[in-house]
């Protein structure tokens, strides 16, 4: 029997294992680079500077490997408005629940003024920034977790880069792979963050088809977190898959560690589908702040991004005083399984042996 | 169809093309979050007004849509700009706007 592991994205990369990290930790991504599988980091909310000196940083520890680097493009923008706007915008009866929150639970204030307090938005002219660096530093592999990346194909291509676009529905990736998108991610409702509404089970096969002939490598996500969903994605079709709450416990994370203890502990059920923290429907773990904007005492939760300014303080100040009782972060279903802080290249190793044995335990 | 350029802000050439002008569309949509590394996805139905702006070398173009029928609970705005590879218009979703009714 041929190795089952071995994949078209295995040829296409390089890469001795098809598995993806998606992290936001430069050492999470080096550790499983350097272990065999591939990783794309996460960054979003750098600029541009930011984003060239991880580059560098990178590249001078995984030894002319590839990696990735994943953008959040917008593909649907209303006109902005600045912070003081916004938070003149937040009615006053959310504000007092937000403040009735913080007494009963004694929130503390954070340390620092959440991001949003400075930052602001992403909008295309930032997004284009980002993107100048992608291309300067003629980055292996640009991944575009949200928006389509067709736009910047031509370009990508003449320098040697591969796109990938990360889609929720079947039609989003059909579009994808007809402009010509190296890969496609296809992601489920079982995911963390900001997800489809279409399960992992349902998703991956509905792409695969799409991608039928193309030449396309498919790469599931949403829940994977064992070498059985990796053997699982393999039997849909998939190429190879996406892992994100796999990494947030792993001894190179830089999650803090109540954190990682409170993923740690989290069951599936323990995540939840809810827009209570940014106004969009998001999964991340159960805390204090979803249990009372669920309560029936609640009021409305308010559209974007409003929302994420009312949580944003529940939030930060749970990070900076390390209150584990009132944190919460994006975590996918399959979290049930990540059970111990073990480093990144033992993940990625116990992943693997679980799928072979998978594949073993079939071929008889 | 017409197209202007800015000097300076804003970062993006407008332009107009008639033949878009209310053709019933919807967009898979969404943004990044401020404040998180995450995004959030978001659906539109409407009609185009015709509108668009091109940004960056690529041209990377948007399209505004309008008379909005369906959109996110609590998004408060009548109209939103979409990436153009983002729209599938109801008549045809399985081509592109620009395969459809050429803008250029």
């Amino acid at each position: 029997m041929n190795n089952p592991l071995h994949t078209p994205l295995c040829d296409k990369l390089g890469i001795e294992y098809p598995v993806v990290a998606f992290t936001h930790c430069k050492d999470v991504a080096v550790a499983v680079i350097n272990a065999g599988g591939f990783a794309v980091l996460g960054e979003a909310l750098h600029t541009p500077d930011q984003i060239a000196s991880d580059i560098r940083w990178i590249r001078e520890r995984i030894g002319g490997k590839p990696f990735g680097i994943d953008l959040v493009l917008p593909s649907s923008v209303p006109e902005e408005k600045t912070v003081d706007e916004l938070l003149a915008m937040i009615p006053p009866q959310q504000r007092e629940f937000e403040q009735q929150i913080k007494r009963k639970y004694d929130v503390p204030a954070p340390k620092i003024a959440p991001d949003i307090h400075h930052w602001g938005g992403l909008d295309q002219k930032r997004a284009l920034d980002q993107l100048e660096v992608i291309f300067d530093e003629r980055v292996p592999v640009f991944a575009s977790g949200l928006g389509s990346p067709a736009f910047l194909l031509k370009r990508a291509h003449e320098l040697g880069m591969q796109v990938w676009g990360l889609v929720g529905k079947p039609r989003q990736a059909r579009r994808q792979i007809e402009a010509g998108t190296d890969v496609i991610i296809a992601q489920g409702f079982d995911a963390a963050g900001h997800t489809g509404n279409i399960g992992t089970f349902s998703i991956v096969p509905q792409v695969v088809d799409a991608a039928r002939g193309t030449g396309v490598p498919v790469i599931a996500a949403g829940g994977v977190t064992t070498g059985r969903h990796l053997a699982a994605a393999l039997a849909l079709g998939a190429d190879g898959v996406w892992t994100g709450s796999l990494w947030l416990t792993s001894r190179e994370s830089d999650v803090n560690m109540p954190l990682k203890e409170r993923l740690l502990e989290a069951e599936t059920e323990d995540t939840i589908y809810s827009n209570c923290i940014s106004g969009y429907t998001m999964r991340t773990t159960r805390c204090p702040w979803h249990d009372e904007w669920m309560s029936d005492a609640a009021p409305a939760v308010l559209k974007p991004p409003l929302q994420m300014i009312l949580s944003s303080n529940y939030i930060q100040g749970s990070l900076d005083y390390q209150r584990k009782d009132l944190m919460t972060e994006a975590a996918g279903q399959g979290i049930h399984y990540v059970k111990e802080m073990k480093p990144a290249p033992q993940i990625l190793s116990d992943l693997v042996e679980e799928a072979l044995d998978v594949f073993d335990r079939f071929a008889g | 169809m017409s197209s202007t350029v800015s000097p300076g802000e804003p970062p993006f050439r407008e332009g107009f093309a008639p033949a878009l002008c209310t053709v019933e569309a919807e967009c898979d949509g969404g943004r990044p979050i401020e404040g998180t590394h995450f995004a959030g996805r978001q659906s539109f139905t409407g009609r185009l007004t015709g509108h668009y702006r091109d940004y960056g070398p690529y041209p990377w173009r948007w399209y505004l849509l309008a008379s909005l029928t369906r959109k996110p609970e609590g998004f408060a705005q009548d109209a939103v700009w979409c990436d153009a590879a983002s729209l599938y218009l109801v008549s045809d979703p399985g081509r592109t706007i620009e395969e459809v009714l050429p803008t250029e």
